[in-house]
């Protein structure tokens, strides 16, 4: 071991193992970095959105949580509180309104805040502030709408119940606001204590009880709900942020995964980099084997010796890489919290435990099938030079090198899709290279003799050696293509999220609005410049046989939609966000013998009715019966801040039904006050606001947009290195023949342009390599792992290669320019 | 000197096989080296020597034959048992001196001792290096030294640990003639002290004649001998 460590501290010093150390250290710093990074992302972006719920999970139900349970989770260190919401009447004078009234307990909420305001409808930054606490009993928070609506100001009395509650604030934004749908009503805000003495809550009553339960040690936490789960009643259900909130998750999880794949990434590049030094490093020590070995050490002294030094390298490396990481990431946390006021949470232990643990997989990974055949070299090289060695082919590296691949994105991801998308894609690119590689070469060969000047050098070089050629391009194309697909996803996926909210996306719901007088909400609209989305009419139906079957108790526990009132709709057009996936829409539509009007229902829900195109579906609107036919399935996006429908009949065919009618319409801040207006002239109408819902998905998205680019940086300053690492590795041969170049009076142009041209044909194969190995990669990360859509990139089939072969030849020109600018003999006393 | 062999090649012969077939480098060859002495083997390029040579150090096998070095028979040995024989009885100076570049000149000494488990490697190491009179450039890097001060590093390392055999390949052939005749003079000092026997390759007459056999090698066989 001693001796192990003499060679290491030798080989270290004299400048061997120094690429290697340096890949693996740049390894674990950008692996340790983004993971630490993530992880206080993730933790942050998760406690965030929990501030959309509230909690970290509610159990929600329509009975109140079991009494045991507020000990139990004291005990654990976990913070709870409770919450109860239902409709009630609430009157002022002769006013009332059927508000949505949430009654809350101390400490509530858990994760985010109340914010309130003494000034109705308030926008202005310095007329709203934070809630301290709760309302205190006998006091209640109201949105601003239902001062107009009760013709109250604040500091007036409002009854809820049989108990009257002084209006201290307006609510401006409330965590948990997210359940438009089912609270149409205004919200009133109470305190719990106040509760019994309204004595609205009476047994029968609906009322949607929450407890909720947060706690900053995820451990106990994912302990503490497991056990919670077996015991909830079938009338309670664990909510966390991915239930509650399907858009804000789905961000959040595509965020998580873009986050990953970046580590991935950044995992991949230092392989490469770590599986080029290795192989320089084992090329070099040929000759030191060949000695040792006639000095006496056998092949298992051998490898016991290189493979200690590779692990104390690696163990030394990982630490100092780990430092390096925490280092970085709080760097980028620090600006972070400078520039948009984002404090970052706590890591956890896992991604430094990670971390160091992928740093020596790389190494066993990526350098140990480079240096395996070292113990294999015949001692007697050492008196004949040119006996050959057997030197792992690059395919075998690159194979095991792959499995790799493999084993870090399933240890990373615990996600087979991306480890078989990106194990797929490079062994695309290796395919492609290998193909590619070796016919442009050929080509390039037919060019060498029609070429002059430092063109015609360059080819010649590349020409001599076509395996170094190969395994460099193969290095190059590798890390562009990364570099690039990382670039792309994140453009689309910021580009994904920003449409899904756009800045005009609709944030009001106007429901209910009686036929009568749409025509002059319309006016009104067009008035005050409001610009509505479509207009559906509205009603309410049962579906309650299938095929001439009454639906059973199975099939409604197993589908919602059979459980509940719907609203239903018919419309001629199909909404933008909708697509037929099945089936016909009402313009090739043709009723079938039986003369149904036709249905279009939406795909997850026919999935779960388990319905067929052609199946004959009865409802009931109110008593009244109709049949109709399924006459197609249409996905729609939920996220749309649109009306959107799980069955839409064909035009016409409920005429003989009342309708109300349903739009949504975008309310910028400072025409807020509209609500009061339109609500004063019909008040039977249902404002959903959802500017609040959309403020919060927004700030998310920013932030995750923000550490999503950081992350991006992090892992293209990784890939440069590796391209210097693969770059540099071929350095000293060129450093050669440029000093025997000098020697025999070459002029400085001719040196730095073969250079420079080597480089950027190299640089350029690869480029154009890569992009095709990126669309590969690209296309199936979308399908299988982002679930976006799939579409070419053509503008980097261009930037690609040229990219590639600028970028190539400026760092080829980097590392060589000095060879011109030295004597000679330096520079071949240094190469030898 | 004493009677025993140190080295003892019986029939040895030497064939690889090319697109053109099998090649004979070296038809059966059989010599007996004994304890102290020094032999030279000389031949035109080409005439396989340097295969001899590295048949006689262990360092490959022979097509048929055996050889015995210091009582072991490497023939029966595989390659695992070669280099423990290699490390107790065994010392190399080649042409190309093959010092390590990352390695100081002390650290290049130290290291067949190192290999050896010897705990007092860096002692020996700066005693032997004195010995070949590079006190004074213990610390210094092979890039820094002259050919004829390498080559001295190497025999100070050849000669560290100990060995029983020094197999010697065109130890001067990289060197100015008054350079090599200095490392003549000290490669014969030191095995004279040591009483080690020497195997040695040359092209060089003078060289030859210091040694106290000779053979010459043509085509792969022994053409002239003298005792």
């Amino acid at each position: 071991m001693m001796l192990a460590i003499n060679l290491l501290r030798r080989n270290w010093r004299s400048g061997e193992l120094k690429l290697l150390g340096f890949s693996l250290l740049l390894a674990v710093s950008v692996l340790s970095g983004i993971s630490i990074f993530t992880n206080r992302l993730e933790t942050t972006l998760i406690s965030e959105s929990n501030s959309v719920l509230g909690a970290d999970y509610i159990v929600r139900g329509s009975q109140p949580h079991n009494t045991e349970w507020p000990a139990l989770a004291e005990k654990e260190d976990i913070r709870q509180t409770q919450a109860a919401l239902f409709s009630s009447m609430v009157f002022a004078g002769d006013e009332m309104h059927l508000a949505s009234v949430k009654a809350v307990d101390t400490d509530y909420p858990l994760r985010g805040k109340f914010e309130v305001s003494d000034v109705p409808f308030a926008i202005n930054a310095s007329d709203i502030k934070v809630a301290n606490g709760i309302p205190a009993p006998g006091e209640a928070w109201v949105d601003s709408r239902l001062l107009p609506l009760l013709k109250i100001q604040l500091g007036d009395k409002v009854a809820v119940g049989e108990y009257d509650l002084n209006i201290t604030h307006v609510l401006i934004r409330e965590p948990d606001s997210a359940s438009p749908f089912s609270m149409t009503g205004a919200r009133l805000i109470m305190n719990m204590a106040d509760l019994p003495k309204t004595h609205v809550v009476q047994p029968g009553s609906r009322v949607d009880y929450q407890w909720l339960i947060a706690s900053d040690d995820n451990g106990k936490l994912k302990a503490f709900v497991d056990e919670l789960k077996p015991q909830l009643s079938k009338h309670q259900r664990l909510i966390d942020i991915d239930s509650a909130q399907e858009r804000v998750g789905r961000t959040l999880q595509t965020s998580r995964q873009f986050l990953l794949l970046s580590a991935v990434i950044a995992v991949l590049l230092a392989g490469v980099a770590i599986a080029i030094t290795a192989r320089q490093f084992s090329a070099r020590h040929t000759d030191q084997v060949a000695l040792m070995k006639s000095l006496g050490a056998g092949a298992v002294r051998i490898r016991t010796l290189y493979f200690s030094q590779l692990v104390l390298l690696g163990v030394i490396a990982s630490l100092i890489g780990l430092v390096f990481g925490e280092l970085l990431q709080r760097t980028v946390a620090v600006s972070l919290q400078q520039v948009y006021q984002i404090r970052l949470g706590d890591a956890t232990f896992y991604p430094y435990g990670l971390s160091f643990f992928s740093g020596l997989l790389c190494l066993v990974f990526f350098a140990l099938p480079a240096l395996w055949y070292l113990p294999t070299v015949p001692p007697l090289k050492i008196l004949r030079r040119e006996l050959a060695v057997n030197m792992p082919q690059v395919w075998v590296q690159a194979a095991l090198a792959l499995f790799a691949v493999l084993t870090l994105v399933i240890l990373f991801s615990r996600d087979l899709e991306l480890a078989l998308s990106i194990s797929g894609a490079l062994l695309a690119v290796i395919v492609v290279t290998i193909l590619v590689a070796y016919g442009l070469l050929a080509v390039s060969k037919k060019m060498v003799l029609r070429l002059g000047g430092f063109w015609r050098l360059a080819f010649a070089n590349l020409q001599r050696q076509r395996g170094q050629s190969l395994v460099q391009i193969l290095v190059f194309a590798i890390a562009i293509m990364l570099l690039f697909t990382l670039t792309i996803v994140r453009t689309s996926l910021i580009e994904e999220w920003r449409v899904q909210v756009p800045d005009d996306a609709p944030n009001h719901f106007l429901v209910n609005i009686p036929p009568d007088e749409l025509p002059q909400v319309q006016a009104l609209l067009q008035k005050t410049k409001v610009r509505p989305e479509p207009i559906y009419p509205m009603m309410r139906a049962r579906l309650t046989h299938i095929n001439g079957v009454e639906t059973t108790e199975d099939q409604r526990s197993a589908a919602n939609a059979l459980r509940r009132e719907l609203n239903v709709t018919w419309s001629e057009n199909l909404a933008a966000d909708n697509k037929v996936l099945e089936g016909l829409w009402w313009d090739k539509w043709q009723r079938s013998a039986n003369n149904l009007p036709g249905v279009s229902v939406e795909t997850n829900t026919a999935k779960e009715i388990g319905l067929k195109i052609g199946d004959k579906l009865q409802f009931s609107f109110g008593g009244l019966l109709l049949d109709a036919e399924v006459a197609s399935f249409r996905s729609l996006d939920w996220r749309s801040m649109r009306p959107n429908f799980f069955f839409i009949f064909e035009p016409g065919s409920l005429d003989t039904y009342s309708p109300t009618f349903i739009t949504s319409i975008y309310l910028p801040p400072e025409q807020k006050s509209f609500i009061n207006e339109l609500l004063h002239d019909h008040p039977t109408i249902l404002v959903m606001e959802l500017d609040r819902i959309i403020e919060q998905i927004r700030t998310i998205v920013n932030q995750v947009s923000d550490g999503v680019l950081l992350v991006l940086w992090l892992t293209l300053i990784g890939g440069c290195l590796v391209l210097l690492a693969a770059v540099m590795g071929s350095i000293a041969a060129r450093k050669q023949q440029a000093g025997l170049l000098r020697a025999l009076g070459s002029p400085r142009q001719l040196i730095v342009g073969s250079i420079c041209a080597e480089f950027a044909i190299l640089g350029f194969l690869a480029g154009l390599i890569a992009i095709v190995g990126t669309e590969i990669l690209l296309i199936s990360l979308q399908k299988f792992v982002l679930d976006t859509a799939i579409q070419p990139h053509y503008i980097f089939w261009l930037i690609s290669p040229l990219s590639g072969a600028l970028f190539v030849s400026a760092l080829g020109y980097i590392c060589c320019r000095h060879v011109v600018t030295t004597p000679p003999a330096v520079v071949l006393r240094e190469a030898a | 000197m004493s009677a025993v062999a140190m080295v003892q090649a019986n029939s040895v012969t030497k064939q690889v096989s090319t697109q053109e077939g099998n090649l004979t480098i070296l038809h059966p060859i059989s010599i007996s080296v004994l304890a102290g002495e020094s032999l030279a083997i000389t031949g035109a390029s080409g005439s396989g020597k340097s295969t001899l040579l590295g048949i006689l150090a262990g360092l490959d096998v022979p097509s048929s034959g055996e050889v015995i070095l210091n009582g072991n028979n490497l023939s029966a040995l595989d390659e695992e048992g070669r280099a423990k024989v290699r490390a107790g009885n065994v010392g190399f100076i080649f042409q190309s001196f093959q010092l390590l570049p990352g390695l100081t000149a002390h650290e290049n000494v130290m290291l067949p001792l190192e290999l050896r488990g010897d705990k007092l490697a860096s002692s020996k190491a700066r005693e032997f290096l004195e010995r070949v009179g590079l006190n004074s450039r213990l610390h210094h890097y092979p890039q820094q030294l002259s050919g004829g001060e390498q080559q001295r590093v190497a025999i100070a390392r050849a000669f560290a640990s100990e060995p029983q055999v020094l197999f010697a390949d065109e130890p001067t052939g990289n060197l100015d003639s008054a350079t090599g005749a200095r490392i003549i003079e000290l490669l014969f000092e030191l095995n004279r002290a040591q009483g080690t026997t020497l195997i040695l390759i040359t092209h060089e007459e003078r060289l030859a004649q210091l040694c106290q056999r000779r053979i010459e090698l043509a085509a792969g066989a022994i053409v002239s001998g003298r005792e």
